[in-house]
C-alpha cells in the first residue's frame, strides 16, 4: 500500500506540472492538488489544511511571461506525503509540511530555471529534423519537453517519497517545541506574503475602497468568504454592465489607462 | 461555423486535434530562446502538413512557427486558429502575413489574458478554496476543478473562433476584454480584503498582571481597536517590503518563518 502511495505521489507530480504548462485542468494549485494527494494516501482532511495554507502563500505567485516561481504545488505535494506518512495530528502535520514544502517549492525555482534551459536544445533538434526532412523524428524529439519538465517535479518528489519521512522523524526527535509551535505560527502568517505580492499586481489605489469593504465584512461581521465573492461579483457585475453601456460609442478610450497596468506583470 | 466550406482539405476534426496537440504542448517545450514556439510547430505540424503539400513549403511555414511566440495560452487558441485560416487562404505566401499578425497580436492579449487567466482567475478561486481548504472542506477545490474542465472546452471553441472568424473577432474582443478585467479586479479585491482578517492568524498569548487584575492584550487591547489589527499591520508591512524590491520574495517567506521562530520562543506569539 505504501509503495502504491509513493508511485502515486511521484505520477502526481510528474503530471502536476505537464497540466499546469498544457491542459490547465488539475493545474499545479495547492488546492487541487491537495486534494488529490489526500485521497492517495487517505486523510483529505488533514491534506486540504495542508493544502489551503500552501494556497494562500501561493495566491500573489503567478508564472507569466516565462518567469520562474516557487512551485507550491510542488510544497503541497511533498508536505502532505512526509506530514501524513509520519503523523495525523493537525497541527504537526501543518509544521511538518511546512518545514518540508517551503524548501523543495522553491527548488522548484531553480529546476524550473535548468528545464526552461535544456528546452533550447530540444527546439534545436527539432528544427535540425524538420530542415532535414525527418518529420516524424521532429515530432519525436518534441516529446522530449515535457518529459524534462516532468522530471523537474518527479525528481525532487521521489527523494522525498523515499527519504522525507524517515529525515523528518529523526529531526522531530530531537526538535523542541517551541520550534514545532514557530513553524505552526509561520503557516498562519504566511499567507500574507501571498496576499501582498498579489496587491502589487492589482490596482489597489484604483479600488482601495473594495478592498476595505471585504475587510470590514469579514473582520467586523465575519461573513464567510464565499457570501463576500458574491457581494465582489455584485460590484463587479454593476460596473460591467454599467461599462458596456457606454463603450460602443467611446471604444477603447476610457481603457487606455489599463494597458499601463497590464505590463506590471512581465516583471 | 463557414471553415469547412473555405476549404475542403482542413476540416473541423483538424483543428480539434490542432487546439488538442497546441494545448497539451503550450509551455511544455518552453525555452529562454523562442519561448513557446516549439508548442506552436507541434501544435500546427498535422494541420499544416495538410495544407502545404510541398515539403518545401511545409518546411518554411514550420520554420516560421520556430520564430519566437509567447502570449497567455489561452488566449494562443485564437491567434493560431486564426493563422491556420491565413495560410489555408494564401498558402505559404501568407508566411510575412502569420508572422507579423502572430507578433502584433501576442502582446496585447497577453496583458489581458495573463491578467485573467494567471492573476485574477486563481485569485478568486485560490482565495475561495484555499479559505475552505484551511477548514478542511474540498468544497472549493472540487468547483475550481470543474471550471478547469469547462474551461477545456471553451478554450477548444476559441481555437474554432479564431478559425473562422480570424482577426475581426479578436480586434472586437480587445475592448470588452478590458471593461471584463477592470470587473473582474473589483471582484477580486473585494474578496482578497476579506481574506486579511480570515486567514491570517496572529495571536498574542501575553496578559499584563497588575494586583488582581489581568489584561490579556490580545483580547482586551487590540481586537478592542480593531478586530484583525495584527494581520493588517502586517499586511501592510509585507505589502510596502515587496514593493521596495529591496528583499526578493523568498527572503520574506523566511523572514516571516524567522520572525514567527523568534516569538514562538520568547512567547510573544501564540499558535
Amino acid at each position: 500500500m505504501e509503495i502504491i502511495q509513493g508511485i502515486l505521489i511521484i505520477a502526481l507530480a510528474f503530471w502536476m506540472v505537464l497540466d499546469q504548462q498544457g491542459f490547465v485542468i488539475t493545474t499545479w494549485y495547492p488546492a487541487i492538488i491537495g486534494m488529490i494527494a489526500g485521497i492517495i494516501m487517505g486523510d483529505v482532511t488533514t491534506a486540504m489544511i495542508i493544502a489551503g495554507t500552501f494556497q494562500l502563500m501561493a495566491l500573489g505567485v503567478a508564472n507569466i511571461g516565462g518567469s520562474s516561481v516557487p512551485n507550491y504545488g510542488l510544497a503541497t505535494l511533498v508536505g502532505v506525503y512526509v506530514a501524513l506518512r509520519t503523523t495525523h495530528d493537525i497541527e504537526n502535520a501543518k509544521a511538518i509540511a511546512l518545514a518540508v514544502g517551503v524548501p523543495v517549492g522553491m527548488l522548484g525555482i531553480q529546476l524550473d530555471v535548468l528545464g526552461k534551459l535544456l528546452n533550447s536544445y530540444v527546439s534545436h533538434a527539432a528544427q535540425k529534423a524538420l530542415n532535414q526532412g525527418k518529420f516524424k523524428k521532429m515530432e519525436r524529439i518534441f516529446w522530449i519537453g515535457p518529459l524534462i519538465f516532468g522530471m523537474t517535479t518527479a525528481l525532487p518528489t521521489a527523494l522525498c517519497v523515499l527519504f522525507g519521512d524517515r529525515l523528518v522523524r529523526l529531526i522531530l526527535d530531537f526538535v523542541p517545541k517551541w520550534f514545532t509551535d514557530g513553524l505552526s505560527i509561520a503557516g498562519s502568517m504566511l499567507p500574507v506574503v501571498g496576499i501582498a505580492l498579489l496587491l502589487q499586481f492589482m490596482p489597489v489605489k484604483k479600488y482601495l475602497t473594495m478592498l476595505i469593504i471585504g475587510f470590514v465584512i469579514s473582520a467586523y461581521l465575519k461573513l464567510p468568504i464565499l457570501g463576500i465573492a458574491l457581494l465582489g461579483f455584485a460590484f463587479a457585475y454593476y460596473y460591467f454592465t454599467q461599462n458596456m453601456k457606454k463603450t460602443p460609442a467611446v471604444a477603447g478610450v476610457g481603457d487606455t489607462g489599463d494597458a499601463g497596468e497590464g505590463d506590471d506583470f512581465d516583471e | 461555423m463557414n471553415s469547412v466550406e473555405k476549404n475542403d482539405v482542413v476540416t473541423k476534426k483538424d483543428i480539434r486535434k490542432a487546439s488538442i496537440r497546441y494545448m497539451f504542448m503550450a509551455c511544455n517545450t518552453f525555452n529562454y530562446e523562442n519561448q513557446q514556439a516549439p508548442a506552436v510547430v507541434y501544435g500546427l505540424s498535422k494541420v499544416l502538413r495538410k495544407i502545404h503539400k510541398k515539403d518545401e513549403d511545409y518546411k518554411a511555414s514550420l520554420n516560421n512557427h520556430f520564430n519566437y511566440f509567447n502570449t497567455t495560452t489561452w488566449m494562443a487558441n485564437l491567434l493560431l486558429g486564426a493563422s491556420i485560416a491565413m495560410e489555408e487562404k494564401d498558402g505559404i505566401k501568407s508566411k510575412n502575413a502569420v508572422q507579423a499578425f502572430k507578433t502584433g497580436m501576442m502582446g496585447p492579449l497577453a496583458g489581458v489574458g495573463d491578467t485573467l487567466v494567471w492573476v485574477l482567475y486563481p485569485t478568486i478561486m485560490g482565495s475561495i478554496s484555499g479559505y475552505m481548504a484551511l477548514q478542511g472542506n474540498p468544497t472549493g477545490a472540487i468547483i475550481w476543478l470543474l471550471l478547469n474542465v469547462i474551461f477545456f472546452f471553451f478554450r477548444m471553441k476559441l481555437f474554432d473562433m479564431g478559425h473562422s472568424s480570424g482577426l475581426k473577432l479578436i480586434t472586437a474582443l480587445g475592448d470588452r476584454l478590458n471593461i471584463f478585467t477592470e470587473s473582474a479586479s473589483i471582484m477580486g479585491l473585494t474578496v482578497v480584503g476579506a481574506l486579511i482578517p480570515s486567514v491570517v492568524k496572529m495571536n498574542i498569548p501575553i496578559e499584563f498582571k497588575t494586583g488582581k487584575v489581568t489584561l490579556p492584550i490580545q483580547t482586551e487591547i487590540l481586537d478592542k481597536i480593531m478586530p484583525a489589527l495584527l494581520p493588517a499591520v502586517l499586511t501592510y508591512v509585507v505589502y510596502k517590503l515587496i514593493a521596495s524590491k529591496k528583499l526578493s520574495i523568498t527572503q520574506i517567506i523566511f523572514l516571516v518563518i524567522g520572525l514567527a521562530l523568534v516569538c514562538s520562543f520568547f512567547g510573544i506569539l501564540g499558535v
